[in-house]
């Protein structure tokens, strides 16, 4: 009933959507797997009226539709669960879910609350949620929310003729184990009353729950999968469009690290109400990564290191002196670097040179009074871009115009040319294509040569895995599990979710 | 032609367009002596402009710069006598002291520049009015030609405020181009969560560029009492608006992080052209103000990098 076919989009200098064909049956769950950068999101934006395609065209039972923004999909019946939640925090349930549709509800200009809560309490019934609807949002749990939000998207049932189509964008990442069940159970039901679209990179999920899954790589479907058609590997393997084995990771580059020499150590340091009674120690020559759900303490354990957080109690030393001023430029003065997820606000800055981002964390170290030695720091930025092979026609090109993966070599870049020999690296990886994460790859395993400790939160379990000497698994900021596999006897996936949820 | 690209040199094109729209209209306008008394008459504006654009660089804004310039008026005014020479020290001091603590209530206290600037012109402005007594004041006309006698008046045709200007603009292009802290203001204007994980004291750096461009504002004031021979708290009203406008048609947005204090040079002479044609038009002293603030509504629009803007309130 749902049916988009060859639907392009681009966008400047990428082909975001290659002719995607698509199709939703009534009552039907459909999977959307594939890697960041895939094109899920585009695809997903494309579908609820968030981004309008540059060709192709969307049927809704044989007919075609088109949408400028998010209501005129939602008055055909297509609903979206965001997964950074769109509920407004200091607004009621009932005025979230009816947000936008208070007209139903008005009489001579003012709203009858009665009947606003009296319809509320009926969408909420229906996932289940039995809540006063004039509670105020922010006071749910991360669960009770995302079911808000779903209620909130049913609530087009009556408002709208036609079939439901609800996209559920990442809905587990923040879930523990049991509310996944219950999530599940609910999906199933509703299917009486809404088809799905299930957006998720746990492909073990995906697989339970959907009927069919669509396998997307490089803006393109690449396979339809039908339940129980394929195993987790040939899914992977589909997504990455190769075997995910040991070379993927430079497995075969991996050496012992240097157990003598302590770069990092973290001594029952603990941040209220983000990480508590941490331990940890990193080598030189180290991966040390850290495993978590999204919100376990992972950033707030490299923001303490990194001295943007100053720790309520434990202690910290870095090469054996002890922290005792928390703040980025001391941390930086001590050679720790610090590569953040987010790479275009965090990591470069758009509009400034190559060069001039390069030496943004180490002026002091090119000027004189105040007064930079920019010859000097142009030969500096040519030097790396030639050494780390980045893809910028010169040291003057604006930084926000690279590729991402150029955009990361470039933070890289700016840790290693100030002589950085502790780098923290967080999701490193994000958004970056195949190639570009090979090369990453690459660097990590030549810094850990060149004997820096590396603390790594890896965007992937597999990447974790391959990646590391060692492995601290957090969870609600506590450290859970530790594995040591310097000898090369890696954890296996489970072994690691079983102490992350 | 793409408008991205064609921006950055609307500024200079505008300024070319205006210079020769007004010379044809007016042909004495295009006399070099007629356009060197324009443009040392526009002075102490320029160097308003051209601190404010260090404030506007780094995304803020400094609204005080006129109420320094007043207060400075009455602080020169008063002080001249007892100080002489020092009085330039004193004010570019106040001045420089009062735009940290907009700098301060702004990076420290978290309070929007705009509302931390205009709370700290407003004890500026009445700081002046008390120490006037709310009076104009008036200096000794003896003693200031034989102190800043040099800032006023001409050498080879020349206004010597020009001099003085150019001075302050090649310092300026100095420290935006070639200092540790021209570099930063430039990366916390475009894009200060990197500027501050890359280990940069981002705050100081805020601060610094508050207070330079009060002690710019200090400047102009100081070179508006000398020109004026006296002071008074609202004797600089009405130099804010066009101040800003010269920042934001120069090509600096209000999100920062492009533009300098050479695009506010521009900037400035399009302000001035505009107010030559005014008066030629025979716009009314009373209405400038409001075609000021029409061309900076198009010169904000123009400019402003809407990609920097979540929601605009």
């Amino acid at each position: 009933m749902y049916q988009p076919s060859k639907v392009e989009k681009r966008f400047p200098g990428v082909h975001a959507l290659k002719s995607i064909d698509f199709e939703i049956k009534r009552g039907e769950i459909v999977g959307l797997v594939g890697e960041n950068g895939a094109g899920k999101s585009t695809l997903m934006k494309g579908i609820y009226g968030a981004y309008q395609p540059d060709g192709g065209t969307v049927l809704i039972d044989g007919k075609a539709v088109g949408f400028a923004n998010p209501r005129q999909a939602m008055e055909k019946g297509i609903g979206m669960v965001f997964q950074e939640q769109s509920l407004i925090p200091s607004l009621s349930v009932m005025e979230n879910i009816f947000l936008g549709y208070e007209q139903h509800f008005v009489r001579f200009g003012v709203i009858n609350w009665k009947a606003m809560a009296t319809a509320a309490r009926a969408q909420l019934a229906k996932v289940k949620l039995d809540i006063d609807p004039a509670a105020t949002t922010s006071a749910l749990s991360f669960a009770q929310r995302q079911m808000v939000e779903l209620a909130k998207v049913l609530m087009l049932e009556e408002r709208v003729e036609g079939d439901l189509v609800i996209l559920l964008d990442e809905p587990t990442s923040v879930l523990a184990n049991d509310e996944v069940a219950l999530l599940f159970k609910l999906v199933r039901e509703l299917t009486s009353r809404a088809s799905f679209i299930f957006v998720s990179h746990r492909i073990e999920e995906v697989m339970e729950l959907s009927d069919r899954i669509y396998v997307m790589k490089d803006g393109a479907v690449v396979d339809i999968v039908t339940k129980g058609g394929a195993q987790v590997e040939a899914i992977q393997h589909k997504m990455v469009g190769r075997k995910i084995d040991k070379p993927y990771y430079r497995e075969q580059r991996q050496k012992p690290y240097d157990a003598g020499k302590v770069l990092v150590e973290m001594q029952g340091v603990s941040l209220p109400g983000r990480i508590d009674d941490i331990s940890l120690t990193l080598h030189a020559g180290e991966v040390l990564c850290l495993v978590g759900t999204e919100g376990s303490g992972r950033e707030a354990i490299l923001r303490t290191i990194y001295g943007m957080r100053t720790p309520k109690t434990g202690h910290l030393a870095i090469k054996g002196r002890k922290v005792t001023h928390f703040g980025p430029r001391h941390a930086v003065e001590q050679g720790v670097g610090y590569v953040p997820r987010e790479r275009k606000t965090e990591g470069i800055v758009a509009g400034m040179a190559v060069y001039e981002n390069m030496t943004l964390s180490q002026m002091g170290r090119h000027s004189r009074a105040g007064v930079l030695r920019i010859a000097e720091e142009r030969a500096l930025a040519r030097d790396w871009i030639k050494a780390l092979s980045i893809k910028a026609a010169n040291e003057f090109v604006d930084c926000g115009n690279l590729s991402g993966g150029n955009q990361q070599k470039v933070v890289l870049a700016k840790w290693r040319s100030g002589g950085s020999d502790i780098m923290q690296l967080d999701h490193p990886t994000r958004g970056l294509d195949i190639g570009a994460k090979e090369d990453v790859y690459d660097m990590i395993r030549d810094m850990s040569d060149a004997g820096l400790g590396i603390l790594l939160v890896a965007d992937t379990l597999e990447e974790a895995i391959g990646l590391s000497h060692s492995i601290i698994v957090v969870k609600d900021g506590m450290v859970q599990k530790r594995f040591n596999h310097a000898s090369g006897a890696k954890p296996s996936l489970f072994d690691l979710i079983r102490h992350m949820i | 032609m793409d408008f991205q690209r064609f921006k950055p040199h609307l500024p200079w094109i505008t300024l070319v367009v205006l210079v020769a729209a007004v010379g044809a209209f007016d042909d004495t306008f295009l006399k070099p002596a007629s356009l060197l008394s324009l443009m040392g008459d526009i002075v102490p504006l320029f160097v308003m402009a051209l601190g404010l654009t260090f404030a506007i660089y780094i995304g803020g804004i400094d609204l005080s710069a006129q109420s320094m310039a007043n207060l400075i008026t009455v602080v020169a005014s008063l002080y001249l006598a007892p100080l002489g020479i020092w009085v330039a020290a004193l004010c570019i001091l106040i001045g420089f002291g009062l735009g940290m603590v907009s700098g301060y209530v702004t990076t420290r206290l978290l309070v929007p520049s705009f509302i931390s600037s205009l709370a700290v012109g407003g004890i500026a402005f009445s700081l002046a009015r008390y120490l006037s007594g709310q009076r104009a004041l008036n200096m000794d006309a003896a003693q200031r030609d034989s102190v800043f006698g040099w800032m006023i008046g001409k050498s080879w045709g020349i206004p010597h405020e020009l001099f003085l200007s150019t001075v302050l603009l090649a310092l300026a292009v100095f420290v935006e181009r070639r200092t540790t802290l021209g570099r930063v203001l430039k990366a916390v204007g475009a894009g200060e969560p990197a500027a501050a994980v890359s280990g940069i004291n981002v705050a100081r750096y805020k601060i610094l560029a508050f207070a330079l461009s009060g002690a710019l504002a200090a400047i102009a004031g100081l070179m508006f009492a000398v020109k004026l021979s006296g002071g008074a708290p609202t004797i600089a009203n009405g130099f804010l608006l066009p101040a800003i406008v010269a920042v934001l048609v120069g090509g600096t947005p209000l999100t920062g992080g492009v533009g300098g204090v050479l695009n506010t040079a521009i900037g400035t002479m399009i302000v001035a052209v505009i107010r030559a044609s005014m008066l030629y038009f025979e716009i009314d002293a009373t209405q400038q103000q409001m075609v000021f603030g029409l061309v900076l509504i198009a010169a904000i629009a123009l400019t402003i990098d809407r990609a920097k803007l979540r929601t605009v309130k």
